[in-house]
């Protein structure tokens, strides 16, 4: 058995964690020299879990990390210091060949669909690709392969021999989305995945991916800023703010009633398409702006913003990732009283 | 049409014209585009007639723009409060003298925080949120009777652009300035704008006061949006329903109604012949043969 | 893609004109292997220094060889010579600049050092020592002495194309799908790039040309008898106050060679440039 230490949520037993971030810090040197180089915290110690076949959303406004973190867990930026656990191994430790061989079993889907396509590849060559770098399967044998996740990600087959510039915008994220699936992988980091597109399109790829997941019994960390999608799409959430992690809890929950000030003052900010109901809402309006993660706050890293800080706590003492009730962690030293 | 004061939003996707029509207003199509039919006229001037000397007095003083990336509107050599007086100041309205006492209580107004120093800085030196209010202040400087907002608050993220909203209630409230908010976010609108327009492939779909668009959609496009959309305060885990297929290429447009390939309860007559736009409520208007009253009312929705 | 290029060069007359012109030129080459007028060796065809008659088109030189025979041989060495450099250099500065672009740290460092002594070194002294130190004058050799310097700026361009290339997201997401380094340049960085190697690649030849027409003219080029204009233009020299066709005419024809490779160089630039697809 694993220790966890204070971090663990009473979790059922059955529900074994895939993906286990412990103590994840990436840092950015920022300017040349050795002398007084200065870095920018872009993830500063965050640990959490992906349950097999959850879908974890991870979300935040735009300098908290988010983008980073999912790179860092998908191995594409080297972490600064912790671990990455997927199953049992550390990912943090692989290297060369051994960590190219992990990466059949974790894909990633990417925000922007004109960019994450080589612009000079066709549609069947860039789905082959995975199926080439590990020799699975060849000829006629892998055609049919990519044929069959490009119809299960409603594409056309035929199209196979186009360029992504013939394809719109939704059409080339279920491109990329076949490629993360076409090696059949259990664990997917989702990066933005809907945010580039049209409003009408965006259902359309949120229901696939939920279809998706059915099927192949798949495990999500979805990061997004769109709380609504995240909110409709996830088990759990995790709410980051600044390069830390402020809140985990069930999305219902953390809907109801989020205990962190910050998720609090983000729920209310977040308009519903409800002309009554935005009048009666009062958002919370924080002040002032969001720190650099270069020069963070001492203490708390809210505490700057937050309508209830207090003094010196809240300046002074980090307060801790933990339980305040079972399911539901939070960062905060006077946590739900907003 | 806007009222004097009043707060219209503008809702479409990608393509479907919104930001060309609010561009027209201002006669600021890039070429090739250009304005080949129909009248546009702000209070009871002809906008569409003036001359370059009425436009260039007509633009900022009478109606002003603010656009997705302020980034790209301000200009990045010159000082935050230069660029504020000098909208006044090219306007005539004030002279230098006076328009230099008008920048800081300006950027008072529009809620920078140490308005005095912050005139002195350089737009990289504001954040996102504080530039879009920047382009607010810039705006409103010459109290304008109309204030076009495209998409705003598109590139912001969700704390900042409440704060915006309410700061473009708040004005809207005080200075008497009408808003065309224009974007593709129905939730925003729900929140600030007191009527909505609906565009779709080029052409309002349907219009009307916010609370019976929201409630009472009378046309399938909208109708669908509003259903496709995930809401922060949904209870059920429904799957969202969808608008099959991609929105039509303008320069091979389908024949009848523009939006009937992708309509779940488009009737025969939807692909050969146009509905006009005709009311269909108090103050609401639709193009659409079928209508939703009469869609829900009577037959199954066909999925 | 290429089709959009294609679209966007016809519509270029300067640049079709000067790709005739280049085709003219090649076809000349290829013919000329099998078949000139007259043999560009034998000497005394008529009277020396003859101008242009209707047996020798562009009259004789000053040991009686037919002009427009040695035209033609010339035309073949500039085209070999051209042709052979762009291709040389071109893959010797693609595979450093993909190295130096994608790995940086002490590759990039070693070749960045490679390229700055270079650059530094005068063009024509590395091929003067290049050839003096062999000993031969073939057309290999030359082809070799001018690559090695003409490998710089193709390294140079691929660098730094290799450096903007591998920060973009298909590369990433190339990675992500278990994409092997060499695999991420052969695939995916460098087809990214063909468009400005190509380029590159066009206007090395008539710098090629230029180059060997120089040394011929100042006698380290190929050895006589092959024709070669900078050659011919150099015997021409002492005769141009009465016998001025033999320096004009390969002089006129070097200008026309070159003029027709940067129009189409030009050409090709503007049609595969990025920012003007869709």
């Amino acid at each position: 058995m694993s220790a966890e230490g204070a971090q663990v949520s009473q979790a059922p037993a059955y529900e074994m964690a895939l993906v286990r971030v412990e103590d994840v810090v990436k840092h950015f040197p920022i300017g040349a020299g050795l002398f007084g180089g200065q870095v920018v915290r872009a993830v500063d110690g965050v640990s959490f879990e992906v349950r097999s076949g959850e879908t974890l959303g991870l979300v935040g406004e735009s300098g908290c990390g988010k983008s980073t973190l999912g790179r860092v867990i998908a191995q594409l930026q080297p972490a600064t210091s912790g671990h990455v656990f997927f199953k049992d191994t550390d990912l943090v430790s692989l290297h060369g060949e051994k960590l190219r061989r992990m990466r059949q079993q974790m894909q990633m889907i990417f925000q922007d669909p004109y960019a994450s396509l080589n612009p000079r590849m066709t549609v069947g060559d860039i789905i082959g690709e995975p199926l080439q770098n590990f020799g699975i399967s060849r000829g006629k044998e892998r055609e049919k392969r990519i044929h069959e996740v490009m119809r299960i990600c409603g594409l056309n087959p035929n199209f196979i021999r186009r360029y992504p510039h013939e394809f719109s915008g939704g059409q080339r994220q279920r491109i990329g989305i076949a490629r993360a699936l076409v090696l059949n992988p259990t664990f997917i980091v989702a990066d933005e995945p809907i945010s580039a597109l049209d409003v009408s399109i965006q259902a359309q790829i949120v229901n696939l991916l939920e279809d998706l997941q059915d099927r192949f019994k798949l495990t999500y960390l979805f990061i997004a800023h769109d709380l609504s999608v995240v909110r409709h799409l996830s088990d759990r959430v995790a709410v980051m703010y600044l390069g830390k992690i402020v809140e985990v809890a069930d999305s219902k929950e953390i809907y109801l009633n989020p205990l962190h000030p910050y998720t609090k003052a983000l729920l209310s900010s977040i308009p519903i398409p409800d002309p009554d109901l935005e009048a009666k809402r009062e958002p919370i309006l924080l002040k002032g702006e969001i720190p650099s993660p270069v020069n963070p706050p001492t203490g708390c890293r809210f505490h700057t913003r937050c309508p209830i800080a207090q003094f010196p706590k809240c300046s002074e003492e980090e307060p801790a990732l933990e339980d305040k009730t079972p399911g539901h962690r939070a960062a905060c030293h006077f946590a739900g009283q907003l | 049409m806007v009222h004097k004061g009043e707060t219209v939003g503008i809702v479409g996707e990608s393509g479907c014209g919104k930001s060309v029509t609010a561009l027209s207003v201002l006669r600021l199509i890039p070429d090739p585009g250009k304005i080949v039919g129909g009248h546009i006229f702000f209070k009871d001037r002809e906008v569409t007639r003036m001359s370059a000397e009425e436009l260039r007095e007509f633009r900022g003083n009478d109606v002003a723009m603010i656009f997705q990336d302020p980034m790209t509107s301000l200009n990045p050599v010159l000082r935050i409060g230069f660029q504020i007086k000098e909208a006044m100041v090219a306007h005539e309205r004030f002279d230098n003298n006076a328009a230099e006492e008008r920048v800081v209580p300006m950027l008072k107004k529009v809620r920078i925080p140490a308005p005095k120093d912050r005139a002195k800085n350089y737009p990289h030196q504001f954040s996102g949120g504080m530039r879009q209010r920047a382009m607010i202040a810039m705006g409103l400087s010459n109290e304008p009777g109309l204030l076009i907002a495209d998409e705003p608050t598109t590139a912001l993220d969700v704390t900042v652009q409440a704060q915006i909203i309410e700061l473009l209630r708040d004005l809207n409230r005080e200075m008497g300035t009408a808003v065309v908010l224009i974007t593709h976010n129905l939730a925003v609108v729900a929140s600030l704008c007191t009527r909505v327009i609906v565009m779709y492939a080029g052409r309002i779909v349907e219009q009307g006061p916010t609370r019976q668009i929201f409630y009472n959609p009378q046309h399938p496009y909208t109708w669908s949006l509003l259903q496709s959309i995930p809401r922060i305060d949904s209870t059920q885990h429904d799957k969202l329903l969808t608008i099959s297929g991609l929105p039509p290429d303008l320069s091979n447009p389908p024949p009848g109604c523009l939006f009937h390939p992708r309509c779940r309860f488009r009737v025969d007559r939807c692909s050969k012949q146009e509905p006009p736009l005709e009311e269909v409520g108090p103050g609401q208007d639709a193009r659409c043969w079928v209508l939703m009253k009469n869609a829900l009312a009577g037959a199954e929705s066909t999925s | 893609m290429w089709q959009d290029a294609w679209r966007r060069l016809r519509r270029n007359r300067l640049a079709l004109v000067g790709m005739a012109i280049v085709t003219i030129l090649i076809l000349t080459a290829i013919i000329s292997a099998f078949w000139t007028p007259y043999p560009v060796w034998i000497q005394s065809l008529g009277p020396t220094y003859q101008g242009p008659t209707a047996k020798h088109l562009f009259g004789l030189d000053d040991s009686g060889r037919d002009i427009l025979s040695r035209l033609m041989g010339g035309a073949q060495v500039s085209m070999i010579v051209g042709v052979g450099t762009a291709t040389l250099s071109s893959i010797i500065g693609i595979v450093l600049g993909l190295l130096a672009g994608f790995y940086r740290g002490w590759v990039d460092a070693v070749v960045s050092l490679l390229i700055n002594i270079f650059y530094g070194l005068p063009d024509l002294l590395i091929v003067l020592l290049i050839v003096a130190v062999t000993q031969q004058r073939g057309l290999q050799n030359i082809i070799l002495a001018i690559s090695l310097t003409a490998w710089l700026g193709m390294a140079r361009l691929v660098r730094g194309q290799t450096l903007s290339l591998r920060e973009r997201e298909f590369v990433e997401a190339a990675r992500s799908v278990g994409t092997r380094d060499v695999h991420l340049l052969i695939r995916h960085i460098f087809p990214n790039a063909l468009g400005p190697i190509i380029v590159q690649a066009t206007f090395v030849i008539p710098a090629a040309i230029l180059f060997e027409a120089f040394l011929s003219y100042l006698g380290f080029g190929v050895k006589p008898p092959t024709p070669s204009w900078g050659a011919m233009a150099s015997e021409g020299y002492r005769s141009l106050q009465f016998a001025p066709h033999i320096i004009l005419i390969p002089a006129a024809a070097l200008c026309l060679t070159l003029m027709a490779f940067n129009f189409m160089g030009d050409g090709l630039r503007d049609a595969l440039d990025p920012r003007m697809r869709r």
